[in-house]
Formats: structure tokens, sequence, C-alpha cells
């Protein structure tokens, strides 16, 4: 809200500079978001004065020297000047050596091409006060010579623009920020006089027989007065410039003294020809479905039965506390005028005004909770100004309906809660002094048995956030000054708990990950829904889309972190920038059986390296990521590499088919995916190459800080017997299962006589000297005992029944 | 004899130099040395000569066999020298890059939040999280925000549909609604119905406004929130924390000042300026950087603490926001394009 200082001197004396009052506004709570200047500043040494004679500059074509009288303020000065559109006996603003013009521009004596200047003519905008510098500033009304120029222009005015928190609707008003302003500097706040106390002549049913309201719970309070033979007209320049000041745009008296008066107290008036008003009935009432009114913005509205609105016996003629219709409002011919004034309930305006897209000063201020206390006094005050500026006469008694509960809300509090929430000592008196500026009246003050003072504190009815002790606590502290918190050392005891487990584990993964030389990556988790429907399922994408997306392509939750990877790395490969391998951590959802999970996740991609090297290294493949992910579920306690393998499957489209694989299941708190990405879909995106990747999901709650604690196996210090064994197998056979299977029969073959410490694969062998469909996996057997050197003799004994017991089971073959 | 010994010396001194590998060495050796050496064979005569000539026949043979060994250990040093230098290579040359990609680096949000993470965890605070999936109780009712609170609206927070269910995410009531968290004081509330006091938590997190995409708006970002609760907690230590936070930050000339404001969560609330004009394109002397208050009655209220008897405070930030501030970065984009040029600058 635009706040304008001249106007705000009504109230209280602020003679302090615009930084100050600035920095007040700031530390009572009002954030300043600009200060804008408006009208003529302060400007010494400009006077008015009259050209006498005006001759062509002797050495330039456009140039003109004149004589110009100022008059007592200097006599007659002779000035060069490149205007063109004033003549001789023309009065205009003149600078004389010694001012300084808005700019820091200071006029001296000065030769201008040869001819000696003694000051100059201004132009508006040169003294500031306009945009435009077509010329000079012509005087019409020929001020006396020598009458410094601040006495006839437009007083300059200083304009605040606040932002009012909305807990604080009564700032939303001059008088409001001005009891602010004079609690701060401790100044005296007067309210404006008025001067209407109440009619008392007759009633006058020709111009309002009465007013009807049907809606009491939106409408707690309506106020009419009638106002006979009032002339509108422009208003007085005061109030013009007032209403400029702050943004809006001067109509006529009636309708500037309603806004002015909801800008000085905050509450919103209305103001009708009561011509206009059919049947001379007010009905405040709910609107008929599809009722239309045609608003003052010339826009029509279609109402609904939840709408409230002022009507007449015909037809609808405000939108209660949003904004007035076209057909009943105030014009040029208007003589009679009725002033609403009233409450309205603010839930029902904002649904109002939501609901039309439509919103005003007025409905702002009703959603943020309008003094319903005031309302009758800011409906006399605008009488007084529609008087003064309209003349005309108020009669009738007032058409009031639903009335003022009488306000009383106290809150006991004593100092020393004060001193003990703020952690710092402020005198009894000094908060005493915040309180009553505040009209925070103390009605009570006590000593308890205890000898602590006690107060009982009345809160005024514009009020409604003060509730509870704290509640004054901040005022007490508003008021002594944010500034003025003493410094202290933090108080820190020692850290009992740790961080979440889930911190840990992201915090874990991320560093494993960077020493790997991954850059992390951050995306955005949502994600366009032909993108999660693709890579997910239709099903998820159903599940995961929010029901009020911004915009379309941020519609859907993510269910895999894949896809904002794969987005940067694009994003690289478009603009030319080498990059291989990226990850990051985040939440994802996934839809399983028709709910979704949140899950904590981690995920990185490999792609080709495209950066020119001198030396090639060996590209990453399968088996790296298989790696990387086994590595990135054990920073969750799980052991990846013993849990059974199998492909993607599900919602997870994304993985290319026999070269991919998964691990664990979500039902059961994990799961991780690794392998190549589907190389069509990620050529769809728009990506070079083959891309491997990983990821790693986990219900949070199944992250636990407990760890078990490891225990030592013994090992043998003597030397271990290796034997080899290849075995050709069928071509699909998965290894692990052959290795398995060997290890079985390895150790029965050795029984408890020594141990069989690991059956390891080193070589897989397809082609030339093997059937077709056939594979050789050669296995290296290492046999060791606890307590001595095995002797070569035991050891091919077993090695020899192993082969034996394989060619008996007869599913693979030994290589010979 | 001696001229034998000499003969083979000699034969020796000229064969062992020239020695090219060590098969050859160990051949050679033998054919000294070993059992069947010719060495070795005149060693073996010793046996049949006359016994008073023993003495100095023995004493010939020791001469020479002390001749003939350093022969063969200079043949073997040269050889494993040799053999050492040929495992080298030629020489590198140090100024080539390595062709090895990396290193990797950590995202500057991430550095930024763990760093602030560190600088709470130094005062105790531990880092707390939850769940970007809330419920309206989590993120608004338990946080004294009212029902028809423009932040609620549909306009600023996304929502999702009434039909959808999460699996993991527990609601307080049937028939509230599932959206994304506005901020990360969600955490707050369900670290306190966990837990009792005193309680210490930073909760750094990604959060979601339904807002334009601009230079400084982004849908998701992250945000860190502070909340303290114990007994007789003051405005003073609130400051006394931003203060320290700051200037840990950011140098000892750091200051904060605090402005009144209002959120519905904390009484009385402040928003938190900070002046580091130390900064480079720090082009204002105040910078609004987060907002904090102590914590309000009623949110006590909520998770069932007495708030007669407890009190505490909060403080939250834009994480995006500081991290522009600290390395000089003017579009809030860059955060999430994830350009390696951007990315790398982080190292």
């Amino acid at each position: 809200m635009k706040v304008s200082l001249n106007w705000l001197k009504d109230y209280v004396q602020l003679d302090a500079p615009i930084e100050e009052i600035s920095r007040a506004v700031t530390f009572v709570g009002l954030e300043v978001e600009g200060i804008i200047r408006t009208g003529a500043p302060k400007l010494e040494n400009v006077f008015v004065g009259e050209v006498l004679t005006r001759d062509k500059h002797p050495n330039a074509d456009k140039l003109s020297v004149c004589t110009v009288d100022v008059g007592p303020a200097g006599g007659v000065k002779t000035i060069v000047c490149g205007a063109q559109n004033y003549k001789v006996g023309d009065r205009v603003p003149v600078a004389l050596p010694g001012a300084a013009l808005p700019g820091d521009f200071v006029i001296k004596q000065a030769k201008v091409r040869g001819q000696l200047s003694d000051g100059m003519m201004c132009s508006a905008k040169e003294l500031g006060v306009a945009e435009d510098a077509a010329g000079l500033l012509i005087l019409t009304d020929r001020p006396a010579l020598g009458t410094p120029i601040n006495e006839i222009l437009p007083p300059g005015d200083t304009v605040i623009d606040i932002e009012v928190t909305p807990n604080r609707p009564d700032c939303l008003s001059h008088l409001g920020v001005a009891r602010e302003l004079a609690a701060w500097f401790k100044k005296d706040f007067v309210y404006p006089e008025i001067k209407f106390q109440g009619a008392v002549s007759a009633a006058r049913p020709e111009l309002l027989q009465g007013v009807r309201v049907e809606a009491p719970e939106d409408c707690p309070l309506y106020s009419a007065h009638i106002v006979t033979g009032v002339k509108v007209c422009p208003s007085p320049a005061w109030l013009q410039d007032r209403l400029r000041a702050i943004g809006l745009r001067p109509i006529n008296n009636i309708v500037d003294v309603t806004n002015y008066v909801m800008f000085e107290y905050g509450q919103p008036l209305h103001a009708f020809d009561a011509k206009k008003i059919a049947g001379n009935r007010i009905v405040v009432r709910r609107a008929n479905d599809g009722e239309k009114i045609v608003t003052l913005d010339g826009k029509e509205r279609t109402l609904s039965s939840r709408t409230l609105v002022i009507a007449d016996t015909q037809k609808p003629l405000v939108v209660a506390g949003v904004m007035g219709g076209e057909n009943s409002g105030v014009d040029d011919t208007t003589t009679d005028i009725v002033l609403e004034a009233a409450h309205f309930r603010r839930q029902s305006v904002r649904w109002t005004s939501k609901h039309l897209g439509l919103s005003s000063d007025s409905s702002y201020r009703y959603e943020r909770g309008v003094d319903p206390h005031s309302t009758i006094e800011a409906a006399r005050r605008a009488l007084d100004l529609i008087v003064a500026t309209g003349g005309g006469q108020i009669v009738g008694p007032i058409h009031q309906e639903g009335g003022d509960k009488p306000w009383l809300r106290e809150i006991v509090l004593t100092p020393d809660y004060v001193r003990a929430k703020l952690g710092f000592d402020i005198a009894d008196a000094e908060m005493k002094t915040t309180f009553e500026a505040l009209e925070l009246s103390i009605t009570r003050d006590e000593k308890l048995a205890d000898g602590s003072v006690q107060w009982t504190v009345a809160v005024p009815s514009w009020r409604d956030d003060l509730d509870r002790p704290i509640d004054l606590v901040e005022e007490v502290l508003r008021h002594y000054g944010t500034e003025r918190i003493p410094a202290a050392v933090v108080q820190a005891p020692g850290l009992t708990a740790n961080d979440d487990p889930i911190v840990q584990f992201n915090r874990r993964v991320a560093t494993k990950l960077v020493g790997h030389d991954f850059h992390e990556c951050i995306t955005y988790t949502l994600r366009p829904e032909k993108e999660v429907a693709t890579w997910a399922s239709q099903t998820a994408a159903a599940e995961l889309r929010l029901s009020n997306p911004f915009i379309e392509d941020q519609s859907h939750l993510r269910p895999t972190l894949m896809l904002g990877l794969l987005e940067s790395l694009r994003l690289n490969q478009s603009r030319g920038v080498a990059v291989s391998r990226l990850f990051e951590v985040g939440r994802i959802f996934v839809e399983r059986n028709g709910q979704n999970l949140e899950c904590a996740a981690v995920a990185f991609i490999i792609a080709e390296d495209q950066e020119r090297r001198w030396k090639q290294r060996e590209s990453a493949d399968f088996y790296t990521a298989k790696k990387l992910t086994a590595e990135l579920a054990a920073a969750a306690g799980i052991d990846f590499t013993r849990q059974p393998l199998g492909p993607v499957m599900g919602n997870e489209m994304g993985w290319q088919a026999d070269h991919s694989c998964s691990a664990g299941d979500l039902q059961h708190g994990w799961m991780a995916h690794c392998g190549l990405l589907n190389l069509a879909m990620v050529k769809s995106m728009g990506i070079e190459g083959k891309i491997y990747g990983g990821l790693f999901a986990i219900l949070p709650e199944k992250v636990t800080a407990e760890s078990t604690r490891l225990r030592y196996t013994p090992f043998s210090l003597f030397p271990a017997a290796l034997r080899d064994l290849a075995l050709v197998v069928e071509a699909h056979t998965p290894a692990d299962e052959v290795r398995k299977q060997l290890a079985k029969i390895a150790r029965a073959a050795v029984g408890n006589v020594f141990a069989l410490e690991n059956v390891q694969i080193f070589d897989v062998y397809q082609g030339k000297g093997l059937p077709e469909g056939k594979k050789s996996l050669a296995f290296s057997l290492v046999f060791r005992a606890a307590d001595r050197t095995l002797k070569d003799d035991e050891v091919n004994a077993v090695f020899l029944k192993i082969q034996d017991e394989i060619a008996k089971a007869g599913t693979y073959q030994i290589r010979k | 004899m001696e001229s034998q010994l000499s003969a083979l010396l000699a034969k020796a001194q000229a064969e062992f130099p020239t020695l090219a590998t060590r098969p050859d060495f160990e051949a050679a050796k033998a054919r000294y040395v070993g059992p069947n050496g010719e060495f070795t064979a005149l060693m073996k005569q010793m046996g049949s000569v006359p016994k008073e000539q023993r003495p100095a026949i023995g004493k010939l043979i020791n001469e020479a066999k002390g001749k003939l060994q350093p022969l063969l250990d200079a043949a073997l040093a040269r050889l494993e020298q040799a053999e050492l230098a040929a495992q080298l290579g030629p020489a590198v040359d140090p100024t080539l890059p390595s062709p090895d990609i990396g290193p990797g680096t950590f995202h500057p949000l991430t550095l930024v939040r763990e760093e602030m993470c560190s600088i709470l965890r130094k005062v105790g605070f531990v880092v707390a999280d939850g769940p970007e999936v809330e419920t309206e109780y989590y993120c608004f009712d338990a946080l004294n925000t009212p029902a028809d609170h423009p932040a609620r609206d549909a306009q600023d927070t996304f929502y999702l549909p009434d039909t959808v269910r999460f699996g993991n995410v527990s609601k307080k009531t049937a028939e509230e609604k599932y959206l994304l968290r506005t901020h990360t004081s969600s955490v707050q509330i369900r670290t306190m119905l966990k837990g009792q006091p005193p309680i210490r938590i930073v909760s750094p997190g990604r959060v979601y406004r339904r807002d334009t995409s601009d230079a400084t708006h982004s849908a998701n970002f992250h945000q860190l929130e502070c909340l303290y609760v114990d007994k007789n907690v003051t405005v003073r230590d609130l400051k006394a924390l931003l203060d320290y936070i700051f200037a840990s930050l950011l140098g000892k000339d750091t200051k904060t000042r605090f402005r009144p404001h209002y959120f519905g969560y904390t009484e009385p609330s402040f928003e938190v300026d900070l002046s580091a004009k130390h900064l480079p394109k720090v082009n204002k002397e105040w910078i609004e950087i987060g907002g904090c208050g102590m914590v309000d009655p009623t949110v006590f209220d909520a998770v069932g603490y007495d708030s007669t008897v407890w009190s505490g405070y909060a403080f939250g930030m834009g994480i995006e926001r500081l991290a522009m501030l600290l390395y000089g970065i003017d579009d809030i984009r860059y955060f999430y394009q994830n350009d390696a040029r951007f990315l790398k600058q982080f190292a």
C-alpha cells in the first residue's frame, strides 16, 4: 500500500528525514517496498520572473538572449535561453545562480557562446514536477514577480510503498500507519475531527425507504446515510493531490471522498445515486444463480447464489465488498446520494473475489479484516468531507441493520513474562509507553502477592491480531527496536543424537559417487506426463499426476531419477560440453499395486566419454554399473550381490532387455536396477551413444541407523592349493548358477578334512572349438587347511572326486 | 691345475659380461659351478691330489673361486638392472594431462547445505528428514495456518488428487489431501510428534511452490530450517544463533538484523537481513536471507507440548538464495540445468 507522507502528517508530527521515517516503517514491521517522491522538490533560489525582452543570440541560431524581471528577488537579469515556446510578457520560473535543480544541477553565472547568462528559465521537467520538457513552464496564472516557486507549485510529497503483513489490516490505512509512527517517534497521534454526529431530521422515504439484510451471517452490519442537494464536481486540489500521490485517479468529489476515507480509515465505502435505487430500498441478499451485473470496470459478471450483492428491489447494484455496478454509481447529474458503510464477512468477500477473478482495494481490505467498530465513524468522516466538497445536507435518520457488538478484549500480562520471553531487560515504564502509544490501555495495574507487577491490557477493536500475552511481547519488542536486542553467545549442549539415517545415507552415496568421478546433479521433481508414461507406465502416470499442475510439462511426480539425469546429459551434449558421469540423490515416487511409495533414491548414468584424449581408457560396461549399484546398496546396509538378480520388470520400461538387471523389490523395502538404458528410448530423447546406469531406491523408513557390529573371522596362515576346472554348459545358463553348483559339489567332496575356500570364475568362452549353443566357464578352486600345508595327493584325490561327481550329474561337461 | 684354473677364469671373464638374459646366465653359471660344471670338476680333482700338495692346490682353488664369484655377482646384478630397466619403458612426460575422467563434484546446493548443516551441528543441531509429499495437517494445520489461508490455495500449492494414496506417508485424518510440501516446517511437526523436547534439529530439503519459473523462482527449490525447543528459550538466543550462523558462513564482519514480520507459526516473527559488504556482487547494504521467530504456542498445542513449559525458536531460509549470494550466481535455473561447465566450478 502506498502512504503519503503529507497525509500522515495530518495525524502525527513527522519532522525526521525520510531515511529515518523509512527505517521506522521497517522496524515497526511494515516492509518498505519503495520510496517515491512526487510534486516539486524544495527549490531554493527559483522565483517567478517575467520575460521583458527576447533577442536572437548573436552567435547561435537556436538561442535567445532575454532580459527577465524577477522583481524583489533580484531585479532584471540577462538570461540565455534555448526554449522556443514563450513570448515577451510570459511569466516563467527562473533559477538564479545558486539554485540547485533536481539531479544536482547547480545554476551558476556563465557565458553561453560569449553571452553572459545570469540564471536559467526552467521547464516543468527541470523543476522536477513533470516528465515532459516541451519548453518552459509558462505560469498562466501570472503569480507575483519574485514569488518563491515552491509557493505556487503543487507541494512535493513523499510516498512510501509498504507491504503490510496479513496480521495487520489496521495498517492498510493512513491512520494505522500514522499510529505506528507516532508510537515509534514518541509523538502525539491525532484523529481527524469529525463534525457530523448523527442526523436528527425526519425520514426521507422518497430517497430511501429502508435497508434489509437477508444474509446477516455475511453482512453483520450495514449502514446507509442520505445526503441531498450535493454538487458533484472535481475534488479540491488537496484531495486530488493526495489520491494521485498514492496512485489513484481522481474521479469526482463523491467518489474521491469514499476512496479517501477508505485509505484513511481502512473502511471501504460506497456512494449510490439515490435516484438509481429502484423502489428506494436497499436489500443485502445473495445473488440468484446466473444473475448478471456490469461492474465499474465495464465487464459483465455472472453471479452465483453464494455471491452477496447489494440490490434494490429489481437488480443487483454492487457486488458486496468487491465492486460497484455501472448502473448505480454517482455521476455528474447526481444530486442525492446514499452512502453505504458496511461490514462483510471476510470469507464471503474472499470467495466472491476469487470466484469472479476480481479484486479491488475494497475486497483486499475486507479479505484481510476491517474493524467493524470503526465503520460508522468512517461513514461520518466521509459525510463531513462530502458536505465540505459538494455541499448538500445530511438528512433523515441513519438506516442501520445489524450492530456493533460491544468489543472487549483484555490480556493479562506481567512485565516479567515479557522480559523472560525476550531474554533481556526492558523497563516497565518503557513497555507502558509503548502500550499507551498503541492505544493498548492498561486497565488494571496490580502488585501480586509475590511483589511482581501484573497488568490487564485492553486491546482496541482494530487489533484483532492481539489475543495472548505472547502477542504483546511482540508489540513491546517492535517498538523497543529489534536492533537493540543485545548480542549473546549461542548456548550449545553436546549432541546426543545423530543425523537422520536417510541424511547419512544420502551423504555416503554422494561422497562415494563423487569419489568415482561423477558430477552431482539436481533436477526437477516434476516431469511431463508423456515421459512418465513412457518410462514407467500408464498406470504410474495416472497415479503420479498432480491435481493442479502449473505448466503441462511439469505435471507428474518423477518415478525415477533417470529422466532428469538424461535431460541434463542431453543439455550438455547439445551445448557441446563433454560430460560422462552424472548422478543425483533425491526422492522418487513409485506406483506399486495402486498406491504410491515415496522413496529415497540415488541414480547415476555413464555416457560414452566424448572428450578426445591422447590415450584411450577402457569404457564402462554393464559390470561397471553393477559394481557401482552394489556399492550404493551397500551404503544402506544391503548386500546386493547376495540377492537374486532378474530382468527389470514392471513399471520400469527404460532399461534395455538382456543388458540390464534388477534386484530387490519395493514391496520389501528396496529395489535396484542397473545396466544399459533402452537404446531406442535414449535415442528418442536426443541423446547420443550408449548409456549405462544404475538406480537404488529404498523406502525412507527402511533406512536404519543400526549397523551390525562386524566380527573378525580367523584365516589360515598356510598356503592354498589351486586347481582350475573348465565346464562346458548351455550358453544361456547363468554363470553364477554353475558356480554355485560347482561349489556345492566341491564342498561335499572336501568334507571336513580341509576347506574349499573359494570358487571363482576366471574365464568365459564361447566360439571356435565348442559346440553351437554352448559356452565354457573356467573356475579356479581354492583349497586350504587351517592347520597345515595341504599335500598334492589329498588335493588331487578331492579334485578327481569333484570331476567324477560332475560327470555323474551330467548337467555340465568337463572341458578337457 | 694352475693353468687349467687360469684358463677357466679367463674364459669366464670373457663370457659373463656378454650374457644377455637370465636363462643364458643360469646356463653359463651351471657350466662353471653347477654339479657338472667345469670348476666343480676341478674341485672334485682335489681328492686325487697328493696330500702334501693339497694346501697349495686348495689355496689356488680358493683364489680362483674368489675371483669367479664376483664375475657371477656382477653379471647377475647387471642382468637384474637390465630387467628393471626393461619394465620401465620410456620416460613419462609429466606435462601430459591424465587421460582419466574426473574429478567428480558435489552440486553447489549440496555444498551450501552441508556447510550450513556442519555449522549448525557445532551448536548441537542434528539433521532431520521427512517426506516431500505431505498432508495438509503436517504442512498447514499443525503450523497454525487457517483453512482459508491463501498459502493453502490451489493457486500456490501443488495438490494430489483425492483418489491417490501414498503407502508410506501418514495422514492425520482420512479426509485431508496430499500435497507437495511448501516448506520443510512439516519436518518440525513430524519430529516433535515423534519425540520429546528438548529438540534441536535442522531440516534441509526440497520444497514446492506453484509459481512461474524465472531467474529467481523455481517450481521446486530447497530450504533449510532450524527448530529449537527447550525451557526458557528467548528472542535473544534466536538472535545469537543467527549472528553465529552468518559470522561462521561469511566471516565475522557479517551483521544480521531482525525486521518484525508475520508468520502463522511463530510469535514474534522476524525477517532476517544480513549485511556482508565484503562479498562480491552485493550492492545492497541489507539482503533479506530468511525468516525466523519464536515458536507460536499454538504449534506446541498442536503437537501436545505444554506451551507454558516449553519454548523455542525456528529459523528458515532458501538454500538457492544463499548459494546465489555466496557464489555470485545470478540465475536460479543454472542449479537445475547441470551444465558441466557450471558443475565443474565447484570441484
